[in-house]
């Protein structure tokens, strides 16, 4: 039996991660070109890392103080908690005499540390651990699939009814903050939506892929010269050949499932990069 | 007199708890043409911001109409114009506070920021993306975008700023047809007195280094005294060819004997 014949075959297994993958890889592709064009490319990457790390605080709570935090429904709340506070704290974060980007770095290198040292002392969960640092998408249960298909629909709802105002205020806070309109109110709106979306899909994909995917695909859009109303879909269609492109050859040819997800999206990103960096 | 459009009385304006600059008397009424000028970093900004609310006072009160339609053009490099956007969803941006949270821009709005757009002179770039433009026709958009509000009151931060003369003098001109004798009140900021100087009916001298903040009519701002106090040095003014000319004077060595 070929390959691909025993992955067609194997359809009950993959079909539910498969599908959150590509869920996953749609939501943090339209989301990215927030991320990408705000400049706040490290902001996702922090958020990542707080995610973990809120994962990590979880599953040593469980351990060492023995409170019951082993379902995965309360990890997910204390890792979206974490990443969703983490987003509306560097999302807002100005400070006069230091630029932002100092602030976001050192939360991302203080959070990595944090994991590290945090799941040092995890004696039973460490395995677990793995799964949700680096991704574990050949066995996502349903319940996650639900979580990111209803994460994903109110991030739909959000962006398609507050379009103008999001883009007015990533563009040009300045003028949108001199006009009145309350500039504060409608970041926290945005930063909320990838802080929601961060923590659900990392269970699925793993932080790099997370990371790659709010990155790569809009990077590739907009290197492709898509036009703003198009970098969303476009965006979004690529992280979904990326996802479940990844998915599948990494099933195919048994190697790492979040490796190969990033390693697609990188590879549609570079036709745009090489066709900018000569023109 | 009449209501002013906008204004302060006895402010002090700053950032967190620190007064950059007190006791801020101005207000801007329909038909004025201010101009508020001083060196970068002067503080000239900060009076313009907390004025429109943008910024909190840390004293005193701010006077004005409420509800105001503002226009809005801030500093062009304070704008990235890495964004895909193109010319005319940058204009159409105006529209956005008037409409509220709910609505999507309709026909009328669409028509209103052609019209802007033509009322600037770049109805044919509708379509260009932004990054595309050149700095004087991005200017102009983010002018149309202000004009697309239909305000009452139109606010710049350093428009003709990283200019070239010839661009400078159409963008000035461009204010002077906008304003055209008090039909649009118009509030600007600039560190070039003589970009001003011969459209401005009202200037402010501000610098938050001598604690200064004067204002008053153009003729009585462009006198050697009020110069100097915002200059520190002898600055004259000529006309040529119907042109106001400012210039500083060079200061000459005291003999000593």
């Amino acid at each position: 039996m070929s390959p691909w014949q025993s992955f067609l075959e194997a359809r009950e297994i993959w079909q539910v991660p498969l599908t959150a993958s590509v869920i996953a890889g749609a939501l943090l592709g339209a989301l990215g070109v927030y991320v990408v064009l705000r400049r706040t490319v490290f902001v996702s990457a922090a958020l990542t890392q707080l995610s973990t790390l809120g994962l990590v605080a979880a599953l040593l709570v469980e351990e060492r103080i023995h409170i019951e935090t082993e379902q995965s429904g309360v990890q997910l709340a204390v890792a979206i908690a974490v990443s969703v506070a983490g987003a509306l704290v560097l999302g807002a974060i100005r400070f006069r005499r230091l630029p932002a980007e100092a602030a976001v770095g050192g939360v991302w290198v203080v959070a990595s540390a944090l994991v590290v040292l945090g799941a040092s002392l995890l004696a039973h969960a460490a395995h677990d651990l793995g799964g949700l640092v680096f991704g574990n998408a050949v066995a996502v249960p349903s319940s996650d699939l639900v979580i990111i298909a209803a994460v994903a629909a109110v991030c739909l709802l959000v962006h398609g009814f507050f379009a103008k105002e999001l883009t007015f205020v990533s563009f040009d806070a300045e003028t949108a903050r001199a006009l009145g309109v309350r500039v504060g109110l409608w970041d926290s709106l945005l930063f909320l939506t990838i802080g929601l979306a961060i923590p659900v899909t990392a269970r699925a994909l793993g932080a790099l892929p997370v990371f790659a995917f709010l990155t790569l695909p809009a990077a590739a859009a907009l290197l492709g010269r898509a036009g703003y109303r198009a970098a969303f879909p476009v965006a979004a269609a690529i992280g979904v050949v990326a996802a479940g492109g990844g998915y599948v050859l990494s099933w195919l040819w048994e190697i790492p499932t979040g490796a190969t997800m990033v390693a697609i999206a990188g590879v549609i990103l570079l036709p745009g990069a090489v066709i900018r960096l000569r023109g | 007199m009449t209501e002013p459009l906008v204004g302060l009385e006895k402010a002090s304006v700053g950032y967190g708890r620190t007064p950059l600059l007190t006791g801020i008397d101005f207000a801007v009424g329909a038909g004025d043409f201010l101009a508020v000028v001083g060196p970068n970093g002067g503080g000239k900004t900060t009076i313009v911001r907390s004025a429109l609310g943008a910024l909190p006072l840390l004293a005193g009160r701010r006077t004005g109409r409420r509800p105001l339609r503002i226009g809005y053009v801030p500093q062009r490099e304070h704008v990235d114009a890495i964004w895909p956007l193109r010319a005319g969803e940058v204009a159409l941006m105006g529209r956005v506070p008037g409409l509220g949270p709910w609505r999507r821009p309709g026909p009328a709005d669409r028509a209103a920021v052609r019209k802007a757009m033509e009322r600037v002179g770049i109805e044919d770039l509708h379509d260009e993306p932004y990054g595309d433009l050149s700095g004087g026709q991005r200017q102009r958009t983010l002018i149309a975008r202000a004009l697309a509000a239909d305000p009452e009151l139109l606010v710049l931060d350093e428009p003709t700023n990283g200019m070239d003369p010839s661009a400078e003098l159409a963008t000035m001109d461009l204010l002077r047809d906008l304003h055209h004798n008090g039909e649009l009140a118009i509030a600007m900021v600039s560190h070039r007195l003589e970009a001003v100087a011969n459209y401005a009916r009202t200037l402010a001298f501000v610098d938050k280094a001598q604690s200064l903040f004067r204002t008053g009519g153009l003729e009585e701002m462009l006198q050697p005294e009020a110069l100097s106090a915002l200059y520190g040095r002898a600055v004259h003014v000529r006309e040529l060819e119907g042109r106001k000319l400012v210039y500083p004077v060079e200061r000459r060595p005291e003999v000593v004997r």
